[in-house]
């Protein structure tokens, strides 16, 4: 008798039938040791060919920090698009499936020298900056790279805001950009990021107006500048619908038309939306108890092993292995003996028994690429589906 | 008035029904299992909260599940029904003369019970002498069956529950070994209107095991979608042509109808690419 899954509405809205069903194949067949992280390849595809899509003369850069598997990024690179990278460690990802240097850029406005050198050695020539110290960087190692410059912009309304660590205003970004002319770079163009799992879509206005003034003041300084990466930010669905990335797209090709000169190259970097929503984490039941009023909920993945952004806030919606008990409210908990290690309060699930497989869907982004080993829990693998 | 609401995560539309009377609830070792009695369709078959059929429109899924396959095979005898505890499809097998023996396996003794209890005009035939019946997953019989068989027929509940064993690669290939060199295999596919994906999903894996693969499709007023489709797989035979004379009593299903169920070629490609967005 195979396993049965409590499936409600809620599910079916954030995940589809062929997925669910390839899920589920996959694990009547073989379970290997739990947690683990399942992809539907076919999803990623979907979401892939949708990105930039209504966005004029656009490229794709895949954020290979959402998911940096190897056999994720040669399925992506398959796809005809290229990678965004921060470290040596992508890059050597990169390197080994034999990604062309065209493909690559990289946005980590701080990077690291021996990055800087081997990514230059490599031959990849775009690059993100917002300090002089980090034009002096470049220059030195990886000179005549193209380069723009990070605008700091508001976050709110994205549940992993980011722009506090990175970005400059505009009197200083119009500064870096003459610095880096001096210094035989040569300085593209503008990005911005309005944080990960971006639900406020005025962000990306408030982004794009800040851009535009800066491309004007370059312009008064002669400088012409040609592209606007707008980075990533698109949200997926975690718990309930979110607005979809059509209608995103669609505002910001609208502004650009606006405000930007027609021959302007757009680049946008998704990580969470091509990965996040195709993922499918797989986890078993360890314990249960009654603390106080309270049930607990023990599985075998937790903020360590894979589940770090509900530190964050990002709530996820779980499919319970069931035997159609009665709902109840629970506070759910990873293995580890760390009292930070809990992952939801006060959801409602049916009952499993012990040894019940628990799937936390929309987790493909974030979750694995977190992932440490901490008290010998293992990391979850992915496998592609 | 008490009103049954069908629990069907991926259908977008409701769908409820007027209970007149509830003549059964129980519980199988697989699932829920529910008889009402609703006054424009009579009793209905619920199991884990689909329905599964309603006396008075059940004729049009078994008659086009069944009669598609038998009448484009040129002579069927040996007949696998996996699901089908109604037994509506054996019922429906049943009305060919060419036919010798049935295999009706089950994996819920639970269903045959309570359709002979309660749906007489379907389960009539199940316990005629040509008729086997096997209480089992249907995936492991047919992994078990000499590879002898002319049709095999899945009349199974939802993909998503615990029938979707008989859905994936490795069934289909089982399927394709019991199979004679003409057989031919057909099993429901969802709504073209609301399970698209996954009827092309079912295409697709079924391409992987057979050399001809079709689509056909019958409206269905009470099943989500409506737009039911049938997706067959076939050995060497081309399942759109008939190759017996059409001479059994049926309701819906006839020769004609036969030719104008399957998909036209162009719709069936623009399905497929998912070229068809709403």
């Amino acid at each position: 008798m195979l396993r049965s899954f409590n499936i409600d509405k809620l599910h079916a809205k954030l995940i589809s039938k062929p997925t669910l069903f390839k899920a589920l194949s996959y694990i009547d067949k073989q379970i290997i040791q739990t947690p683990f992280l399942l992809i539907d390849t076919e999803k990623m595809k979907e979401k892939i060919s949708l990105i930039g899509e209504n966005i004029r003369n656009s490229k794709v850069f895949y954020a290979l920090k959402a998911n940096p598997d190897v056999a994720i990024a040669d399925f992506v690179s398959k796809q005809n698009i290229g990678f965004e990278i921060a470290s040596e460690g992508e890059l050597k990802i990169l390197s080994s499936l034999g990604i062309k240097p065209a493909k690559i850029i990289s946005s980590n406005p701080v990077k690291s020298i021996k990055f800087l050198e081997m990514a230059a050695d490599y031959g990849v020539k775009c690059f993100s900056y917002d300090s002089t110290d980090e034009v002096e960087k470049i220059a030195k190692y990886a000179p005549r790279s193209n380069v723009y410059v990070r605008l700091s912009v508001p976050n709110e309304g994205s549940e992993w805001p980011l722009s506090k660590k990175f970005g400059v205003e505009l009197d200083d970004a119009v500064r870096l950009l003459s610095y880096a002319k001096q210094k035989a770079l040569n300085p593209i163009g503008v990005t911005f990021h309005v944080g990960s799992q971006c639900q406020n879509p005025y962000n990306w206005n408030i982004a794009i107006d800040k851009a535009k003034i800066l491309w004007d003041m370059a312009e008064r300084e002669g400088m012409k500048l040609s592209l606007l990466n707008i980075g990533g930010g698109y949200p997926i669905n975690y718990t309930k619908g979110t607005i979809s990335i059509d209608i995103i797209e669609s505002n910001i090709n609208k502004l650009i038309l606006e405000k930007f000169p027609e021959d302007i190259e757009i680049y946008i970097e998704p990580g969470r939306s091509i990965v996040g929503d195709a993922g499918i984490l797989v986890s078993t039941v360890i314990g249960k108890a009654k603390r106080y009023d309270e049930d607990w909920l023990y599985i075998d993945v937790g903020i360590f092993n894979g589940l770090m952004e509900s530190l964050g806030g990002i709530r996820y919606s779980y499919i319970v292995e069931n035997n159609k008990s009665k709902n109840k409210r629970w506070t759910m908990a990873g293995p580890s003996c760390d009292s930070f290690d809990v992952i939801d309060r006060n959801i409602t699930l049916p009952e499993p028994d012990i040894g019940c497989l628990i799937l936390i869907l929309s987790s493909g982004a974030y979750t694995v690429s977190y992932a440490s080993e901490f008290n010998g829990f293992s990391i979850p693998k992915n496998i592609l589906i | 008035m008490i009103r049954f609401f069908e629990k069907e995560p991926y259908s977008p539309i409701e769908y409820t029904y007027e209970v007149e009377k509830v003549l059964y609830k129980g519980k199988s070792q697989c699932q829920e299992i529910l008889v009402i009695e609703n006054p424009y369709f009579g009793k209905i078959l619920i199991l884990d909260g689909i329905v599964q059929l309603t006396e008075r429109d059940e004729f049009f899924y078994h008659e086009m599940l069944t009669h598609v396959v038998m009448h484009a095979h040129p002579d069927p005898k040996r007949i696998v029904v996996i699901g089908g505890g109604d037994g509506g499809v054996v019922r429906e097998v049943l009305k060919h003369g060419t036919v010798e023996k049935v295999y009706l396996v089950e994996l819920d003794e639970e269903v045959i019970n309570i359709s002979k209890r309660f749906f007489p005009t379907l389960s009539s035939k199940v316990d005629d002498p040509k008729v086997e019946i096997n209480i089992m997953d249907g995936a492991d019989f047919i992994k078990k069956v000499s590879p002898s068989i002319d049709v095999i027929i899945v009349d199974s509940t939802d993909i998503i529950g615990f029938a979707r064993s008989l859905f994936t690669e490795d069934f289909f290939y089982s399927v394709m070994k019991a199979l004679k060199q003409d057989g031919m295999f057909v099993t429901h596919s969802e709504s073209l209107h609301f399970h698209l994906d996954i009827v092309i999903e079912v295409q697709k894996i079924l391409k992987k095991a057979f050399p001809l693969v079709d689509l056909y499709s019958v409206p269905i007023a009470t099943y989500p979608g409506n737009w039911w489709a049938f997706s067959i797989g076939s050995k060497k035979l081309n399942p759109r042509d008939i190759r017996r004379p059409f001479e059994i009593k049926t309701r819906y299903y006839d020769d004609e109808i036969h030719r104008q169920a399957f998909l036209p070629h162009k719709l069936y490609r623009k399905l497929m690419d998912k070229k068809l967005i709403w």
